[in-house]
């Protein structure tokens, strides 16, 4: 009870101060002075940090990702040898591309594995994995994994739930690009050839590893689609760029904190690709390939500069993307075991106690001291120093 | 199969998305944007328009910001010297309203409150308005129709509101809803100084050594001055606040005086009793500048602090710390709100306050004064130019020979014209239950739910036989008329406001009105014209309003002839009296002791306590007091519809100690001789236990006001809000807040409602914390 | 603590929630609020607690941190930013890893946001929109020069005690003179939950 009426804080009594009648108390067993004092600041500070610092990137590390992006792009070697029946098929044109692709294999591979090297990522990257090969979760939910797939990976939803404009945009983007990749790897290693029994057609087979898959006539609808599948990821590619880069221009919520290299340089890329792609078709067709050289090498730099780019910027987004995957199914697993955890003090959900667990392993990880904090929901956090503040620093103006 | 049938069932239908989240990591209280703007930051080539809050007497100073399209769709602060870019929550969100799917852009109509409101033409809904007008005053003679105005409108109006009742309608009965809100403080301040205004600007706070809060909770009605109470303490000085309950300001105070709701003046008297006992007087300004301080000296040595202890459930020595250091500090600053004005005995409590300051000498100098803190924007403008019943503009009374001459003159009447005093905005309401006034122009005010006991306010609007209401929103009130002529929002026109300073400042047009949409100078003007008296009436803006305005105050103490828009625009603000345009304005009052009276003194009166209106008795032991909050604004007709304030604060309660045994959120049934009502209760220490605390913005049945009484003080006419007698009770369901009405065929901007329905108490009084249920 | 960095002075705030309508202003993350407003004495009094993202100096930000997609960057003034939109996949570590609580997340949109000190404004030399509008300045945006000019013999704290772990932050909460040497109390070890003694 408080005394009613007579409320004199004159002076204040920090000492004095009421205790709150519910809720927590918070306060260092012992009183405030145990890791107070100029000479006990920052207890263990230096060796922790030392920690910290060494941990930026261990020699293990790097040298492990050096590893992994050799093996990858050595095995990619093989694939576009033996993929193009011992060069065989392999078109000499397109080897600036496909050295690219080799320089894109190993620098994915090492950035891969630097980042899954963090604890943060090394934890979830494992539970991840461990949920996907769950047999007892593909006999419980078969669909959840490919529904998950088509959702985030496919259809981005959670890009609609941003903004319309711009999950449609990334849509226009995405499957331009998908298209792209699916033409232009195979292409680019030797894997696909078109050949025509008559030598320039109109009747052409498409071939993978020399096999043929595929007949078809090149004046026929599918036909004009085999050949201008590039033409139309590019249309597809182009207003979704577009967009984008428009926004980056006009609206304050992008621009923000907008970084030239990371933000505006995969756009233009894109559109860059695109554009001179769609040039080339153009110059063939109506200029009768007047300007073809120069379009070409722009095209080629522009191409091989973005594949080099995508282990490094934005583009990495591609490779990170997946783990939204894993994360959200290994969350799935615990609740369906109905894993909910509680914040110890309200006693509303926070999440999946295994998720609960694994972020205080990633917090002990990193020698991060207040792990226990990770049972206590964002706002008791702040309640419960809300009233430290209140009853151990000061209660009110003074 | 062994397996649980309901955890098998839950998992095939448990969804892949989404995952939990902590309480209150979900929620951006992002609740009803403009549709308009749908909160994208893509605008390009803004124009920000200077302007200020529409909303209390502080006035801070804002920048609309307006699109291409000559839309409002946004604010950003403004370093006026007022408030320094500071902004409450109201005031961030008011901007919100310019643009609202809400908003009433064509006239409504019914020719009998047995149909419904539909809409009409301008000319329709004009025609019936005058023709019943005409009808009513033929029938029943002219002061059967009366006009009541309002302090949210911008200074040009109200002075039109005044003409346009008496040169137009030429009826006695015009009053406004100041009546609720100020007059009080004036009445006081007429009474003690014969000026109505407060003596001393904001910054003054800055400069005293001891500043006493009576009655106001700064921290929720006037935000943005805290930041001047905080700067005073910065600076060393002691606060003192004077409140039943522990508001945010009390809660830091140096002393915090929780005094039982309606016997402040005798508390003042014994703080005063304690300053003469200890020799603190001051008593060579007294001589020099006082009169009647001696029946004053007297009165209040029946006042010694173990009464005051004894009527105001306080502890005596809390007195005596009172008065040591107000009476001992180099400056000291009183200032008062509405909850020492909202009594029975208002004028008195006032009058104690100033008869503490001037016996103490803190009157008139840097940091040393009075003042009352206006709650409405114009809450100061708006009773100085002639919409109160018994003034004239300038200040002037109605009673005074010599005014009506100089009113005549300039209104170019007849004096036999002129129609002598009417009555306050409650008196007019009981003679529309009597059928004394007939019709009714309402002009931005929302009397069923700002006027105290709704049952006698309902019957008696109910009872006359025309009633049009002019607003932006469709009010209660409106919602109840024959009329309703949608008029524009303070960004779609130009005027000035006077705030709590007596500083007037000039609001700017933001943009143009919508469609259909009209001001409600022309409104008044049209009106006026199609009576006949058109010639008086020929104004195309505010500005001309103004002008007349000035020659009209003229000569006065509220003089206003010095003052133009383009000095406002270049100055940021001007205090009246200013004669002329090279004067700078009067920012401190009786800075060489005299005032406004003839002879130049303050006249000291004496206060006697008595109890409140509503006597407490078996069956009604508590004490009901009600107030504001931070995130409303006075009838809540504005505030109830914007998203953010709907989430922060989305509906009433009932504030009760833990003594009652009542848990948080438990339905309590607040009982008083008017009726009766359910909130949630918010049980907390911050009030004392015999009080109960309603904030009054919501409609019924979840209106304070339904549970208020209607006693007047008998000099202010200032209605008893701040209290009657109850007693509280478990109930088994609380009463549903109910949406904010809207034009037919519309519905109230749904995203901004969502949270309206929310059954449990705010965290706090100022509203629920942001991870509360969002 | 930054060169011009807010200043948390609890004491002062009425609770007011000016700064929770002020965030949503600010043009860089329009319509949404990213500030708290705690009552934290709920029954016992008004008082209240604004908090806006610490921005975490040593160790630097444990959000961060603990990102499993690298999606919190810092930039070279100190500035915690709120998750790259493209790298973000909305896994709520940095939300429950938080010492201050600050992250909030839309799970839908598999987005973390927060606070990112309105740097739409301050890179601009502007003070973020909460401490600009806070009627009270329990929000104060400046130098702790400007801070004591301001408020003579104001002292501040940048260090928060976390049971046996210390942060040090780029914000600073005011705090009486002879405290100035001693961390700010963070919340943990927690004592007791509803009067119950929780210590092990």
């Amino acid at each position: 009870m408080r005394p009613y009426g007579g409320r004199v804080t004159e002076p204040p009594e920090p000492a004095a101060a009421e205790q709150p009648e519910a809720g927590a108390r918070t306060g260092t067993t012992g009183g405030t002075g145990t890791t107070g004092g100029p000479d006990g600041r920052r207890p263990g500070r230096g060796a922790a940090a030392a920690a910290r610092a060494a941990r930026s990137l261990p020699q293990s590390v790097s040298g492990r990702a050096a590893l992994a992006g050799a093996v990858v792009s050595g095995l990619l070697i093989l694939a576009i040898v033996f993929g193009s029946r011992l060069l065989h098929d392999f078109d000499s044109a397109l080897l600036p591309y496909a050295v690219a692709t080799v320089f894109l294999a190993f620098g994915v591979a090492y950035r891969y594995t630097v980042w899954v090297s963090a604890p943060g990522a090394r934890r979830l990257f494992r539970n991840g994995w461990r949920s996907l090969f769950s047999a007892e979760n593909f006999r419980r939910t078969p669909t959840a994994l490919p529904k998950m797939i088509a959702t985030y990976l496919g259809f981005q939803k959670f890009l609609g739930a941003r903004s319309h404009a711009r999950w449609a945009a990334h849509q226009l983007i995405f499957w331009g690009c998908i298209l792209a990749a699916l033409i232009t790897f195979p292409l680019t290693w030797g894997w696909f050839t078109f050949t025509s029994d008559s030598g320039a057609g109109p009747g052409y087979a498409m071939r993978i590893w020399g096999i043929k898959v595929l007949g078809f006539d090149s004046l026929s609808f599918i036909g004009w689609v085999m050949f201008h599948g590039l033409d139309l990821a590019a249309v597809l590619v182009i207003p979704g760029a577009g967009y984008f880069l428009w926004r980056r221009m006009k609206d304050r919520g992008a621009i923000t904190g907008q970084r030239f290299a990371y933000d505006m340089v995969p756009l233009l890329a894109l559109i860059v690709i695109s554009v001179t792609g769609l040039l080339l078709t153009f110059s063939s067709i109506f200029l009768h390939g007047g300007g073809y050289e120069f379009l070409a090498v722009l095209h080629m730099v522009s191409v091989v500069f973005t594949l080099i780019y995508i282990p490094f910027g934005k583009f990495f987004h591609i490779v990170q993307r997946p783990a939204a995957v894993g994360m959200q199914l290994f969350k799935y697993t615990a609740r369906q075991d109905d894993e909910v955890f509680a914040c110890r003090r309200c006693e509303e959900p926070i999440d999946t106690g295994p998720y609960v667990e694994n972020l205080r392993g990633t917090m002990r990880d990193l020698e991060l001291g207040f792990d226990a904090w990770a049972e206590y929901c964002p706002r008791c956090k702040r309640v419960l120093r809300g009233n430290a503040y209140l009853t151990q620093v000061k209660k009110g103006f003074k | 199969m062994t397996a649980d049938p309901h955890a098998a069932g839950s998992r095939t239908i448990l969804p892949l998305d989404p995952s939990p989240a902590p309480p209150g990591t979900r929620g951006f209280r992002d609740a009803g944007g403009i549709p308009a703007d749908q909160w994208h930051a893509d605008q390009n080539g803004e124009t920000l328009v200077p302007t200020h809050c529409c909303f209390c007497g502080v006035q801070c100073g804002m920048y609309l910001r307006v699109d291409r399209g000559g839309k409002v769709f946004g604010v950003e602060p403004r370093n006026h010297d007022i408030n320094r870019m500071r902004l409450c929550p109201k005031g961030i969100n008011a901007y919100q309203q310019v643009n609202h799917p809400d908003r009433l852009t064509a006239p409504l109509m019914r020719r009998s409150r047995d149909e419904e409101l539909r809409e009409v033409s301008w000319d329709e809904a004009l025609d019936f308005t005058v023709s019943e007008i005409q009808r009513i005053q033929r029938e029943h003679g002219r002061d059967a129709f009366g006009v009541l105005g309002g302090a949210s409108l911008f200074s040009e109006k109200t002075y039109l509101v005044g003409k346009f009742a008496r040169v137009a309608l030429k009826t006695r009965h015009v009053d406004y809803n100041g009546r609720l809100c100020m007059v009080s403080a004036a009445g006081a301040n007429k009474l003690a100084f014969n000026i109505d205004r407060a003596g001393n600007p904001f910054s003054d706070i800055l400069l005293t050594d001891c500043l006493l809060l009576a009655g106001a909770n700064v921290g929720e009605c006037f935000p943005v001055l805290t930041q001047y109470v905080w700067g005073a303490r910065d600076r060393g000085a002691t606060l003192i606040v004077v409140d039943p309950r522990e508001t945010a300001v009390a809660r830091t105070a140096d002393i915090h005086v929780a005094l039982k709701s309606g016997t402040d003046s005798a508390f003042f008297n014994a703080v005063l009793n304690v300053v003469i006992e200890e020799g603190l007087t001051d008593e060579a300004y007294l001589a020099a500048h006082a009169t009647g301080w001696e029946e004053v000296k007297a009165n209040a040595a029946q006042y010694p602090p173990s009464r005051a202890a004894e009527i105001c459930g306080i502890p005596a020595e809390q007195v005596v710390q009172v008065a040591r250091a107000f009476a001992r500090a180099p400056k000291a600053m009183a200032f008062h709100a509405r909850g020492i004005e909202h009594h029975t005995q208002g004028v008195e409590n006032c009058l104690s306050v100033i008869n503490l300051c001037t016996a103490t000498g803190h009157i008139g100098k840097p940091g040393a004064g009075y003042g009352t803190l206006t709650g409405q924007g114009n809450g100061q403008g708006g009773r100085e130019h002639g919409q109160k019943a018994d003034l004239l503009p300038g200040g002037r009374s109605i009673l005074n020979e010599e005014h009506r001459r100089q009113i005549c003159e300039i209104w170019g009447i007849e004096e036999s014209e002129l129609p002598a005093a009417g009555t306050s905005m409650m008196e007019m309401v009981w003679q529309m239950q009597r059928q004394e006034i007939r019709g009714l122009i309402g002009i931005c005010n929302n009397p069923f739910v700002s006027l105290p006991n709704y049952a006698v306010v309902k019957e008696g609007y109910d009872t006359t036989e025309f009633h049009a209401q002019f607003d932006f929103f469709l009010s209660e009130t409106a919602a109840n008329a024959h009329v309703v002529f949608p008029v524009t929002i303070w960004a779609e026109d130009e005027g000035v406001m006077a705030n709590a300073e007596a500083r007037v400042v000039k609001h700017n047009k933001a943009q143009e009105p919508p469609a259909g949409v009209r001001t409600d100078t022309w409104v008044m003007c049209e009106i006026a014209r199609r009576l006949g008296a058109g010639d008086k009436f020929a104004f195309g803006s505010s500005r001309e309003v103004f002008d007349e305005l000035r020659r009209a105050s003229a000569g006065t103490v509220i003089d206003y002839s010095g003052i133009t828009y383009e000095r406002l625009e270049e100055t940021g603000g001007i205090s009246w009296p200013c004669p002329s345009t090279d004067h700078p304005g009067t920012p401190r009052l009786f800075e060489d002791g005299t005032t406004y009276h003839a002879d130049g003194k303050i006249h000291m009166q004496v206060v006697e306590w008595h109890p409140p209106a509503d006597p407490y008795d078996e069956a009604h032991p508590m004490t009901l007091t009600t107030g504001r909050t931070v995130a409303h604004f006075l009838s809540g007709n504005q505030t109830r519809r914007l998203g953010a304030l709907v989430e922060q604060t989305p509906r009433p309660w009932a504030e009760v100690h833990p003594s009652h045994g009542f848990r948080n959120g438990e339905p309590v049934r607040v009982v008083t001789r008017r009726g009766s009502e359910v909130f949630p209760a918010l049980v907390t220490e911050a009030i004392r236990p015999d009080t109960v605390f309603i904030p009054y913005h919501w409609p019924v049945p979840t209106a304070a006001n339904a549970l208020t009484i209607d006693a007047l003080d008998p000099r202010s006419k200032i209605p008893e809000y701040k209290v009657c007698a109850c007693r509280i009770e478990h109930a088994d369901a609380i009463d549903e807040v109910p949406a904010p009405p809207v034009a037919p065929g519309h519905v109230a901007y749904p995203e901004t409602q969502v949270s309206r329905t929310d059954p449990l108490p705010p965290s706090a009084p100022q509203g629920r914390g942001t991870s509360e249920r969002s | 603590m930054m060169g011009r960095t807010m200043f948390i002075d609890p004491g002062r705030c009425i609770g007011c929630q000016a700064c929770v309508s002020a965030c949503r202003e600010c043009d860089s993350h329009r319509g949404k609020s990213m500030i708290h407003l705690d009552y934290t004495d709920e029954g016992s009094s008004v008082a209240s607690l604004p908090t806006v993202c610490m921005h975490c100096e040593d160790p630097v930000a444990p959000c961060a941190e603990v990102c499993p997609a690298d999606a919190i960057l810092v930039t070279a003034d100190g500035v915690v930013q709120q998750a790259d939109t493209t790298r973000c996949i909305g896994c709520a570590n940095c939300v429950n890893a938080c010492p201050f609580g600050v992250p909030k997340i839309d799970l839908q949109a598999k987005l973390q946001l927060k606070c990112n000190l309105c740097y739409d404004r301050t890179a601009y030399g502007l003070a973020p929109m909460c401490a600009t509008v806070c009627p009270t300045g329990a929000l104060y945006y400046g130098t702790i020069e400007e801070l004591q000019a301001e408020r003579p013999g104001v002292q501040v704290a940048d260090t928060f005690v976390f049971g046996e772990s210390e942060v040090r932050t780029g914000v600073a909460m005011v705090v009486p003179a002879e405290r100035v040497q001693w961390p700010v109390p963070g919340g943990l070890p927690v004592v007791e939950i509803n009067g119950k003694d929780v210590r092990r």
